[in-house]
C-alpha cells in the first residue's frame, strides 16, 4: 500500500461501504467505484426493488459528494434535466436555475423511458461534462458520475438506448439478488433507505479528485497489459459470433477500468487480471451480436473469448 | 454408443482372459476351475448390471486361501503357490463390481499373470499374447481415464476410433525405448520352471553308452535335439556325437582317449552353426568330420569328441568347420591298436568263427571290411525298433536268428566282427539326417534320429566311416528324406523357423554377437557407399543437417527461457499439481490464482513477480532469489499438505 498513499482511504471506503451499508452489493459498489475513480459513468441493468436506487445515494452520502435524480419518463424534457432560465421579476433578468444534472452523482433511474431526444442530451452533458443551456455554457462540477438504471423486462413504451448511447457508459452491469442469508436479514431489519441521511462522508471530494489523478497517472500500464487489451479487441472483432467487435473507445475504457481496478487493490501497475476481472462489465454491453443470436449473453460470449487469449505472464 | 464404463469393463474381461490364457494349462487345477467360474460369473453379472458381494467380503474371503498358498510355498516349488495366488486374485476382481479402480487392478493383475509365463516356458507364443495385452492395455488404460471422470459418457463410433488410434499410438512411441532397453536388461535362457524342477526324462537320444539288447522296445521321440544351420546337404549327414571304444558284454562303452594321434578329416571345408536345446549332457554335437569349434570352454579329444568342460546354464550355440566325406586322415597306426581291437570275453563261438573267417578270406583291412559289408548285405538284415532280442546273448540272435534290430545292433556287431577279423573299429554315436526347414535354412535333428555306426581304421589312410545300418534291406524306406513337403508340414516348418529365430534373436541374444552383427552392417555399409553416387550423398547430408539444425534451434530455445518464464512455468506446475482439477490453474492469471488459491505465498509471489514483470522491468537478482524461495517454500507445502 505504501506505493500509494491515496489508495488508503479509498479502499477503507469500499470496505466501510460493502460491509455496514450495503451488504451483499460488494460487485456492484467495486464497479460503481471504478466508475467513479475512471471518471465514468455506470448503467445498471436490473429489476426494480433491488437497491439500485439505495447503492447511488449510499456511494453520494459516504463519499460527501451531491446527489440528483431523475426520474425518466416519456414526457420528460431535456430542460427538466439540465435546468432552464427564469425570468426573475424583482431584477427583471433571466437567471439560469440549475437542473438535476449539476450534482456530482446524478441518478438516472429507467433510463430507457426518456425520449431519445432526452436521452441524447443527457449523454452529451455525461460525454462532454457540461451543459449549454440558451448559448451560455455551464459545466459541471468536480466529480462528475451518472448513475442509470434501466428495468430489462418491461419493454413496453421505451425507448432501447442505441448502441452508440451504450458505449459511453464505462460500466454496465447487474445487481442479481443478494445472498440468501442477507436477504433474510434485510427482510427482518428493514432496508437501509431511512439510514442513508446518516451516513457520514468518509472521505473529502478533493480526495477523491486526488484518488482520480493517481488513477489516471500514476497506475503504470504495461506494454504487456496493452498487447494483451489489443489482443481481446482484436479477437472480438474477428468472432463469428460477434457482428460489432469492440471500438476503440472500448479498449480506452477498459484500460481506464483496469488502471481503477488496480488501484482499488492497492497496486500501482496494471496486471492482465484486472483486464479479466473488469472486461465483462465494461466491454459485453459493447457487442453487437449477429442477428439470431441476439438472444445469447454477451457475458458468456465475452468470458469465452477471454478465457481462449493466454495470459501474459512473463 | 457405448458407455465408457462398460466399454472399460469389457475391455477388462478380454484383458483378463489375455493374461489367462497363456498360463491356464500350466497352473494347477484349482485355480484353473475358479478363474473359469468368475470369468463366467463376471460375464453374467455385467450383463446384468448388478453386484451381490462387495469386494471387502470378497477380500475376506481371499485370506484363507492366501494362507493356504503361503504355507505351500517352498524353496523347491516357488512358482505355483504364488501364481495360483495371482490368478485367484485376478478370479475375485473379475467377480467383484467393476469400479474404475478393480478395474485397474483387473489390467495390472492380468498384466503379471502373462508376465509369470515366462516362469514356465520361454517359447515365441509369449510374444504373442504381450502384443496382444499391449495393444489392449492403452486403449483400456485411456478408457478408464475417461470412465474415471463420466461412468455414464456415451461413446460412438467416430470417439472410440479416436481413442483406439491414440492408445496404439502410446504404444508405438514405446516401441524405440523398448529396443534401447532389450540389450540391456538381463535375461534368463531357461523358464525358472524348468531350471528349478527340471524333470529326468529318459530321452531315446544319444547317451552315453550303446547297450543293444536292454530292452524289446525303443521308444521313438520326436523331442527337439537341436537345429544345425547349413545348406541342404545331398545325403543324410552324420552329426558326431561321442565315441565308444571298448565293448564290456554287451555294452559298449567310452574309456577316456589318452592317445594324441593327429588326425584331419578330408573333403571341402564347411561352416555351420549349431543351436542345441537345453540337456544336461556335456557333449557337444558336430557334423562328422569336424576340423574345430568356436566355443570357448570346451575340451576336444583325439578321436573329435567335443566336450564342454561345465554345463552352460544357458541356451548357446557353437559355430563348427567340418567336413562330410567321412575319411579321418591318419598317416599312422593308432597307437592304442589294442584297444581298438579287444573284444569282450566269453563271446559266443559263432562271432568268433565268423571273424576268423573274415580274416582269412581278406589280407587287408580294406577287404576284411568289403566282406563285412557283405555279410550285412546278403544278409537280409531288418532295421526295426520293435520286438528285438534281449538278454545276455541279444547280439548273436540279432546277426545269426532274428536278424532284425536297430542301429546298435548292427554297429556292435560289425564293430565286434571287424575287431576279430583283426580290424581296429571303434563306435560313433551321434545323429543321422534331419529335417531340412527350407525357410529357415537348417537341419530339424530330432531325439528319434539318434544314431550309432561304426568307424574302421584302414592301413595307410586313416579312420573310416562305415555304416552298417544302410546295409538293411528297409533302410531306404527308414532313412529317405519325405520326397514332398506337404502343406501342414510347411506350416510346421514356418512355425519352427519363427520359435528358431526367437531363440537366436532373444533368448540367445548375445551382446558381443550383436555387436559383431553391428560391425558386418557397417563394413556392407561402407562397400555399399563406393557405390554411392555424390548427389544422394549430398541430399542425406543436407538433411541431417536439417535435423540438426531443427533439433538445436529447439534445445537453444529451451535454453533462452528467461528466469522468469522458467518461475512462471514452475510455479504453475506446482499449482496444478497441487490443486488439480478444483482450480483451473493454467487458465487464470497470477492474482486471480493468489485469489483462487488464498494462499499466502502464492500472493507474496504474484506481488513480488508482478510489480517487476508488469512494469515491464526484468527481475533483480534478489527478487529472483526470493521468488525462487517461496517457490521452495510453496513445493515443501505440497509434500506436506
Amino acid at each position: 500500500m505504501e506505493r500509494l498513499p491515496a489508495g488508503k482511504p479509498v479502499a477503507t471506503l469500499l470496505a466501510t461501504l460493502c460491509s455496514e451499508h450495503l451488504q451483499g452489493k460488494d460487485e456492484v459498489v467495486r464497479l460503481a467505484m471504478i466508475a467513479l475513480l475512471a471518471g465514468g459513468h455506470i448503467l445498471v441493468e436490473d429489476l426494480p426493488g433491488l437497491g439500485k436506487t439505495t447503492i447511488a445515494l449510499a456511494l453520494a452520502g459516504v463519499t460527501g459528494l451531491s446527489f440528483g435524480r431523475v426520474q425518466c419518463t416519456s414526457d420528460l424534457l431535456p430542460s427538466d434535466i439540465t435546468g432552464l432560465s427564469v425570468f426573475k421579476r424583482e431584477t427583471g433578468t433571466f437567471s439560469f436555475m440549475p437542473g438535476p444534472i449539476f450534482n456530482n452523482i446524478v441518478l438516472l433511474d429507467e433510463i430507457n423511458r426518456a425520449m431519445p431526444r432526452t436521452q441524447s442530451a443527457m449523454l452529451e452533458a455525461m460525454e462532454e461534462h457540461r451543459v449549454t443551456v440558451e448559448g451560455v455554457t455551464h459545466p459541471l462540477p468536480g466529480p462528475f458520475m451518472v448513475f442509470a438504471t434501466q428495468n430489462p423486462s418491461d419493454q413496453s413504451g421505451t425507448f432501447p438506448l442505441p448502441e452508440s448511447q451504450l458505449d459511453r457508459f464505462l460500466i454496465c452491469t447487474g445487481i442479481g439478488y443478494p445472498p440468501e442469508e442477507l436477504e433474510r436479514a434485510i427482510i427482518a431489519g428493514g432496508g437501509i433507505r431511512e439510514r442513508i441521511p446518516g451516513i457520514v462522508p468518509l472521505i473529502t471530494p478533493e480526495q477523491l479528485l486526488d484518488a482520480r489523478t493517481v488513477v489516471a497517472q500514476d497506475i503504470y500500464l504495461s506494454d504487456k497489459v496493452v498487447a494483451y487489451i489489443h489482443r481481446l479487441v482484436l479477437a472480438t472483432r474477428t468472432d463469428p459470433q460477434i457482428q460489432t467487435g469492440l471500438s476503440t473507445r472500448a479498449a480506452i475504457s477498459l484500460a481506464q477500468a483496469a488502471r481503477a481496478a488496480a488501484f482499488l487493490k492497492g497496486r500501482d501497475f496494471v496486471a492482465p487480471d484486472d483486464v479479466r476481472e473488469i472486461a465483462p462489465a465494461v466491454c459485453s454491453h459493447r457487442l453487437v451480436l449477429r442477428t439470431g443470436l441476439s438472444g445469447q449473453d454477451q457475458g458468456a460470449l465475452l468470458r469465452k473469448i477471454i478465457a481462449a487469449i493466454p495470459v501474459p505472464l512473463a | 454408443m457405448i458407455t465408457s464404463s462398460r466399454f472399460s469393463s469389457l475391455l477388462a474381461l478380454v484383458i483378463a482372459l489375455t493374461g489367462i490364457a497363456p498360463i491356464f494349462f500350466w497352473i494347477e487345477r484349482f485355480p484353473q476351475l475358479v478363474v473359469v467360474a468368475a470369468l463366467l460369473i463376471g460375464l453374467q453379472q455385467q450383463w446384468r448390471g448388478e453386484w451381490q458381494i462387495t469386494n471387502r467380503q470378497f477380500n475376506l474371503a481371499l485370506v484363507p486361501v492366501f494362507i493356504w498358498y503361503l504355507l505351500q510355498y517352498s524353496r523347491s516349488n516357488p512358482i505355483q503357490p504364488v501364481v495360483s495366488v495371482l490368478v485367484i486374485m485376478l478370479a475375485a476382481r473379475l467377480i467383484g463390481e467393476k469400479s474404475v479402480r478393480n478395474l485397474l487392478q483387473i489390467n495390472l493383475l492380468a498384466l503379471i499373470c502373462l508376465a509369470s509365463r515366462s516362469l514356465y516356458d520361454l517359447s515365441p507364443v509369449f510374444l504373442l499374447w504381450l502384443a496382444v495385452m499391449m495393444l489392449l492395455l492403452p486403449v483400456s488404460l485411456v478408457m478408464l481415464t475417461f470412465a474415471g471422470q463420466n461412468s455414464t459418457l456415451l461413446l460412438g463410433r467416430r470417439e472410440l476410433t479416436r481413442l483406439v488410434v491414440a492408445a496404439l499410438l502410446i504404444t508405438a512411441a514405446t516401441l524405440p525405448a523398448t529396443a534401447l532397453l532389450f540389450p540391456v536388461l538381463p535375461r534368463t535362457a531357461f523358464p525358472m520352471w524348468q531350471f528349478l524342477a527340471a524333470p529326468e526324462t529318459g530321452s531315446p537320444g544319444m547317451s552315453d553308452r550303446v547297450e543293444p539288447g536292454s530292452s524289446a522296445n525303443i521308444g521313438t521321440s520326436r523331442t527337439l535335439a537341436f537345429r544345425a544351420e547349413l545348406p541342404r546337404q545331398p545325403q543324410p549327414p552324420y552329426w558326431r556325437g561321442t565315441v565308444f571304444n571298448r565293448m564290456t558284454g554287451n555294452r559298449w562303452v567310452r574309456d577316456a582317449e589318452r592317445s594324441t594321434d593327429r588326425v584331419t578329416p578330408t573333403g571341402t571345408r564347411i561352416s555351420l552353426t549349431i543351436y542345441p536345446e537345453p540337456s544336461s549332457s556335456l557333449i557337444l554335437i558336430t557334423l562328422d568330420a569336424p576340423f574345430g569349434i568356436d566355443s570357448a570352454r570346451t575340451r576336444m579329444m583325439p578321436d573329435l569328441v567335443y566336450e564342454l568342460v561345465r554345463p552352460p546354464g544357458k541356451r548357446f550355440s557353437y559355430t563348427v568347420q567340418a567336413a562330410t566325406d567321412g575319411l579321418l586322415r591318419s598317416k599312422d597306426l593308432p597307437r592304442q591298436l589294442e584297444q581298438y581291437l579287444q573284444v569282450p570275453a566269453g563271446l559266443q563261438n559263432a562271432f568268433v568263427q565268423q571273424g576268423a573267417e573274415i580274416s582269412k578270406k581278406g589280407r587287408t583291412s580294406a577287404d576284411r571290411l568289403q566282406l563285412v559289408e557283405e555279410l550285412f548285405s546278403r544278409g537280409g538284415y531288418r532295421y526295426s525298433r520293435q520286438d528285438l532280442p534281449t538278454g545276455p546273448d541279444a547280439l548273436y540272435r540279432f546277426f545269426f536268428e532274428t536278424r532284425q534290430g536297430h542301429c546298435e545292433f548292427y554297429a556292435s556287431s560289425a564293430a565286434l566282427l571287424l575287431r576279430l577279423a583283426g580290424v581296429p573299429s571303434r563306435l560313433v554315436g551321434g545323429y543321422l539326417g534331419g529335417e531340412y526347414n527350407e525357410i529357415g535354412g537348417y537341419y530339424l535333428v530330432t531325439e528319434d534320429l539318434a544314431h550309432v555306426w561304426v568307424e574302421v581304421y584302414l592301413d595307410g589312410k586313416g579312420w573310416q566311416r562305415f555304416d552298417p545300418s544302410r546295409f538293411a534291406v528297409n533302410a531306404g524306406a527308414v532313412w529317405q528324406e519325405p520326397a514332398r513337403a506337404t502343406l501342414g508340414m510347411r506350416l510346421r516348418y514356418l512355425l519352427d523357423a519363427l520359435d528358431y529365430r526367437w531363440n537366436r534373436a532373444v533368448v540367445t541374444y548375445d551382446f558381443e554377437r550383436q555387436a559383431e552383427q553391428v560391425r558386418l552392417a557397417a563394413r556392407k555399409l561402407k562397400d555399399f557407399e563406393q557405390g554411392l553416387s555424390w548427389k544422394q550423398l549430398i541430399w542425406a547430408g543436407g538433411m541431417v543437417i536439417v535435423i540438426a539444425a531443427v533439433w538445436f534451434l529447439k534445445r537453444r530455445i529451451r535454453l533462452l527461457h528467461s528466469p522468469e518464464q522458467r518461475l512462471i512455468r514452475q510455479l504453475y506446475r506446482l499449482l496444478s499439481k497441487r490443486y488439480g482439477r478444483s482450480v483451473p490453474v493454467q487458465e487464470l492469471g497470477l492474482f486471480e490464482l493468489a485469489a483462487a488459491t488464498g494462499d499466502p505465498l502464492v500472493q507474496q509471489f504474484a506481488d513480488l513477480y508482478g510489480a517487476a514483470v508488469y512494469h515491464d522491468r526484468r527481475l533483480n537478482p534478489e527478487e529472483l532469489r526470493q521468488l525462487r524461495r517461496l517457490l521452495q517454500q510453496l513445493a515443501r507445502a505440497q509434500q506436506r499438505p
